[in-house]
């Protein structure tokens, strides 16, 4: 529900903007400005289409569950090659089931380097993490560090009494030596 | 303003200006506002963040460095050069002085890798210069990337040892502004708020809250396609940048609502990813600004 009402407040915030662009173009109509409001207003509206889809797919579910996975949002911009993959819904202890109980060696573990389509991994304390989707791991790196690796001495000094951040991390496995 | 302001007042832009622009215009008459003196002091870097400011726009570079405050120094813009510009700065130092720096200190051979002029025939380093006048400044702006934390002249593997002003000046209360460079809005903001109300509110790092409270990703155009995991795979995609690199989850500005070059565009709104250039530890921490090796198989390439 806050969700929808954050993206009202978006969908309301570019109409406005779009107003803004449409008397802008009206008052000055031979500026070399126009291009570039026209390309905005373009985008904005692709934005808004985005948005609209978002709302009435969500006001779909609330009447007849249907599988998150199965309903594909047309964006009119985006690239018609592009797949879709599920964002990870940052949920404690969300596991998987085939995973979880996986023991990752070191060397197991630095496969998972987040490079040509395989996940990201990371373990900390001999757990093993999936930081694939994980927006601080943009790329599979975060400040300098590499997916693949165990970082227990990194995220004790870093992120000391943040044990919260690993409880949102899906758990994939443990590292034995 | 003779007439009191009701709600709702009027937000638009002229209106707020106007509203600040008189009110100041009133404390300046009243003696509440005084001119003070700024020395802006660059140092190991690239004179991106004078260039940055030199963009800005309400108010302009010009009617900062006229009509806020009285410039003393400054390397790049003042008329005055070798050691009649060095007797400007060591004048400085006898009044009350805001001191805005730029670029990192460099520490090897005790500062010998960076030196910014010369006085009584002898060599001023920069790491002389900004423990000397560091002292003695009422205020200390750190402005962009190689003050606020080493940035790009620390680098790896930072050969003049470059470090930020905080190591140099342990004590002093420092008003970071990280960025690179720094957008001319944050340290002109910043200026205009010593000036008429007193330091601004910072977070835990000392960064001003009204330019560095919230995370880009939290305001991105973008953030649908974050969280519908559709994402770019190439430069020039308008979706989610994140599998690319994208900095905007970890990096604190106003950029999507304020943007650059005169309030136009800003990296993600041109479809390339934020490197993350206002976070510490930028440009090493944020590495690599692009990949296109990632989490995901990019089938037609």
């Amino acid at each position: 529900m806050q969700n929808i009402e954050m993206l009202r407040w978006q969908l309301n915030s570019l109409v406005t903007q779009v107003r803004q662009d449409i008397y802008t173009l009206s008052t000055v109509p031979q500026q070399p400005i126009a291009p570039q409001i026209l390309q905005r207003l373009w985008d904005t509206t692709s934005t808004i289409h985005f948005i609209s889809e978002l709302l009435a797919n969500q006001a779909l579910h609330c009447y007849q569950p249907i599988p998150v996975n199965s309903r594909m949002i047309p964006v009119n911009n985006s690239p018609s090659n592009s797949t879709q993959i599920s964002p990870i819904t940052p949920i404690p202890n969300q596991s998987n089931s085939q995973l979880n109980g996986r023991n990752f060696t070191i060397g197991e573990l630095a496969t998972f380097d987040g490079k040509n389509g395989r996940p990201a991994y990371v373990a900390v304390n001999s757990t093993v993490y999936d930081v694939t989707n994980n927006r601080a791991w943009a790329a599979a790196t975060h400040f300098g560090l590499l997916a693949g690796k165990e970082y227990s001495q990194e995220f004790a000094t870093c992120h000391a009494g943040q044990q919260s951040i690993l409880a949102t991390l899906p758990v994939v496995g443990r590292l034995v030596s | 303003m003779t007439m009191p302001i009701l709600p709702p007042e009027d937000l638009s832009n002229k209106a707020i200006s106007a509203r600040i622009t008189t009110n100041a215009i009133k404390s300046i008459k009243n003696g509440l506002i005084k001119k003070k003196n700024l020395v802006y002091l660059e140092l190991n870097g690239c004179s991106g963040n004078i260039i940055s400011l030199l963009n800005g726009q309400n108010p302009d570079f010009e009617y900062t460095f006229k009509s806020m405050v009285d410039i003393q120094y400054s390397n790049s813009l003042m008329v005055a050069e070798g050691e009649k510009a060095i007797e400007k700065l060591m004048k400085a130092l006898e009044g009350e002085y805001i001191l805005a720096v730029e670029g990192a200190v460099a520490l090897k051979n005790n500062g010998l890798y960076n030196i910014i002029g010369s006085w009584k025939g002898k060599p001023l380093t920069g790491l002389e210069a900004v423990k000397m006048l560091g002292e003695k400044a009422s205020h200390i702006l750190a402005v962009g990337a190689c003050a606020t934390h080493g940035g790009v002249s620390a680098a790896k593997p930072n050969p003049s040892e470059s470090v930020g002003l905080n190591k140099v000046l342990p004590h002093k209360k420092i008003i970071m502004l990280p960025g690179c460079p720094v957008h001319p809005d944050w340290f002109l903001g910043t200026l205009a708020h010593l000036l008429l109300y007193g330091e601004p509110e910072t977070d835990s790092l000392n960064r001003p809250l009204m330019f560095y409270s919230t995370l880009i990703h939290d305001r991105c155009p973008r953030r649908p396609f974050f969280d519908r995991g559709i994402f770019a795979e190439k430069l020039s995609d308008k979706t989610c940048l994140f599998k690319l690199g994208c900095r905007g989850p970890v990096t604190r500005t106003d950029c999507p609502t304020r943007q650059w070059n005169g309030h136009v565009n800003w990296p993600i709104g041109d479809d390339t990813p934020c490197i993350g250039c206002a976070q510490f530890g930028f440009p090493d921490a944020m590495a690599p600004f692009i990949s296109f090796d990632t989490t995901r198989v990019v089938k037609n390439e």
